[in-house]
């Protein structure tokens, strides 16, 4: 089981593959982009930290990468692109592949079949944006070009489990660390990033803002008596949730290892292009730390969960949390 | 132009009464997996559209493997009661299966993979973004010629369009493809990880996951307010959607129009 780590600068390899990292992946972001489209992504990253700045750079990164045979791959990963930013996008891509990458990152149904039909020597994979919840959806995809899936954040670790077991024999990946999004990353459509940190509103996750929240309809005032008042007010609460913690406060699946390993996920990937070095290589150590041990030491399940959460609150300093926790079916079982 | 009604339960066939303007319904869910009606509503709803000599559009959500078994089990049904009725994915693994094994029933790319912005926030950077933005957030994928054509040779010649508050340019999408506008509801984004579930039941304020439910979504929606989105959102079940009645200028580029008496959930 492979460690799939975010890469985004050529400074960052030699480290990143000495704290156990097996692949990257990795955007970029020239001028001519970011001049027609400055609040647009290219690859689900806002303009900023977290892309690589030049092709030179990209491909002194993955000759470095290939020393240690890891694989580095390359996010053109919006949902969608429309006809006139296809130049631009077939150009990074085409860029891409003569600096070495070892396949393509993408989530758009229709530009995975372009890109099939131009025969790269590249690999090509669906991210999250894909949307595949089922065996079938996966089917669809690698008979229109794909090898690799990285599957959405919403699966228990039995929906995943009955898909792989079912499965067309495609390499499939999980996201295991960080950015836990509130919503289906490939149904989403809420577009974060609008400004910089100045117009706050505009900057925050559209899904962790502040909301007033009422019932709708609203019953008119006259109507609801104390009783229905307090009884809205508790139910409200939970309404809440998503403004009072913040989705990339460490949320974890580690304790779900023991099973993708089961499983024979391929990889399982740390979110977090645009996170500081010093970030990357402490969330690499701590899976490699369990991945070693869950490998090595033969380990029952119950003794690898109290294992993984006891790194988890060493590693971070937090306790596991059922809203932080990617599969959190793991917290109704003993540890 | 031609009209349709969305319904998502048997219950709503009542907005069908006193009105001969739909020649088309709509039935099914898109959100949901555990909304999607057994056979026995497909039944039901089948002789209905019979009855009235309509046309006929089963909806269909994103769906896990289970997901995927009940709706196979309404494919069947609908080919055998009703060959040559539309079905509307919003998951490729329907797709994936319709391609396979129901070559009778006629697949159309449902919203959720017309995946154009609609979060109402970016209605305050529309004016000062440069014009190439402003197009890409009114223009959809269709707009790439390869696209459609990849569309067209999978026998997909419909896609359906929320009324987005931004608008929508048609004027590069060719004429091939034919495309239906849902009114008012649009949808924003969807959840499994859903907050109305349980949402009545205090001691479990703080539970977010894949959790069972008692199908709360049917007896609450929320409403929620920001002054930064220029449109209200409403949460319905695990979805968030907007309301928007404003009929758009180029509503003839359109060929049908989906009316939603009720967030379709």
């Amino acid at each position: 089981m492979k460690i799939l780590s975010p890469l985004d600068s050529k400074e960052e390899v030699e480290e990143l593959i000495q704290a156990g990292a097996n692949e990257f992946f990795c955007g970029l972001l020239e001028e001519k982009w970011h001049e027609k489209y400055p609040v647009i992504s290219i690859n689900r990253r806002p303009a900023g930290k977290g892309h690589f700045r030049s092709f030179a750079d990209l491909k002194e990164a993955v000759m470095m990468a290939q020393d240690h045979h890891v694989p580095v791959y390359f996010t053109v990963n919006e949902h969608y692109y429309i006809d006139e930013q296809y130049d631009l996008v077939i150009d990074y891509v085409k860029k891409a592949v003569v600096a070495g990458v070892a396949g393509i990152i993408l989530a758009d149904y229709g530009f995975l079949a372009i890109l099939k039909k131009m025969n790269l020597p590249v690999k090509l994979q669906i991210g999250t944006g894909g949307t595949v919840f089922n065996c079938q959806a996966a089917k669809f995809y690698q008979k229109t070009g794909a090898s690799g899936i990285t599957l959405p954040r919403h699966l228990t670790i039995e929906e995943i489990r009955r898909m792989v077991e079912r499965g067309p024999g495609i390499e499939f990946s999980v996201f295991i660390i960080n950015s836990r999004c509130v919503n289906v990353d490939g149904f989403c459509t809420f577009e974060h990033g609008l400004s910089d940190q100045s117009c706050f509103p505009l900057y925050r996750n559209a899904c962790m803002l502040p909301y007033h929240i009422s019932l709708y309809p609203q019953v008119s005032a006259e109507e609801r008596d104390m009783g229905d008042i307090i009884r809205e007010h508790r139910f409200l609460e939970r309404q809440h949730i998503w403004e009072t913690v913040h989705v990339d406060d460490h949320p974890c699946g580690a304790c779900a290892l023991y099973e993708f390993r089961e499983i024979r996920i391929h990889g399982v990937k740390i979110v977090g292009r645009g996170n500081t070095l010093e970030r990357k290589v402490k969330d690499i150590q701590f899976l490699r730390t369990l991945i070693d041990r869950l490998e090595r030491d033969n380990l029952s399940l119950i003794d690898f969960r109290k294992s993984a959460r006891e790194l988890y609150q060493n590693t971070y300093s937090r306790p596991c949390r059922m809203h932080m926790c990617y599969y959190p079916e793991v917290m109704e079982m003993p540890a | 132009m031609e009209q349709a009604l969305f319904v998502s339960k048997v219950d709503n066939l009542k907005y069908f009464e006193d009105t001969d303007e739909f020649s088309r319904l709509y039935f099914g869910i898109e959100f949901c997996e555990r909304l999607i009606p057994d056979a026995d509503d497909l039944k039901k709803v089948i002789s209905f559209v019979n009855e009235k000599k309509i046309d006929f559009t089963l909806v269909t959500p994103y769906v896990t493997e289970d997901g995927l078994e009940r709706v196979e089990r309404l494919l069947k049904t609908l080919a055998v009661l009703k060959p040559g009725s539309e079905v509307v994915f919003n998951d490729w693994g329907v797709f994936q299966v319709m391609d396979e094994k129901y070559p009778d029933l006629i697949p159309v790319l449902g919203r959720l993979l017309n995946k154009m912005k609609r979060g109402p926030r970016l209605m305050n950077v529309l004016d000062k973004i440069p014009e190439e933005s402003v197009r890409y957030y009114r223009s959809p994928g269709i707009t790439v010629p390869k696209v459609r054509e990849f569309l067209l040779k999978n026998r997909i010649n419909r896609v359906e369009f929320d009324n987005l508050l931004q608008g929508i340019d048609l004027e590069r999408t060719g004429d091939e493809i034919r495309k239906s506008l849902y009114l008012p509801f649009a949808y924003i984004t969807t959840t499994r990880l859903c907050l109305t579930a349980l949402c009545d039941q205090p001691d479990r304020v703080k539970e977010v996951g894949i959790l069972p439910c008692g199908h709360e979504c049917q007896r609450y929606t929320f409403c929620l307010k920001n002054p930064i989105m220029i449109a209200n959102l409403i949460r319905k079940g695990n979805t968030i959607f907007l309301c928007n009645e404003d009929i758009p200028d180029n509503l003839r580029m359109f060929d049908r129009v989906v009316i939603e008496p009720e967030i379709p959930i």
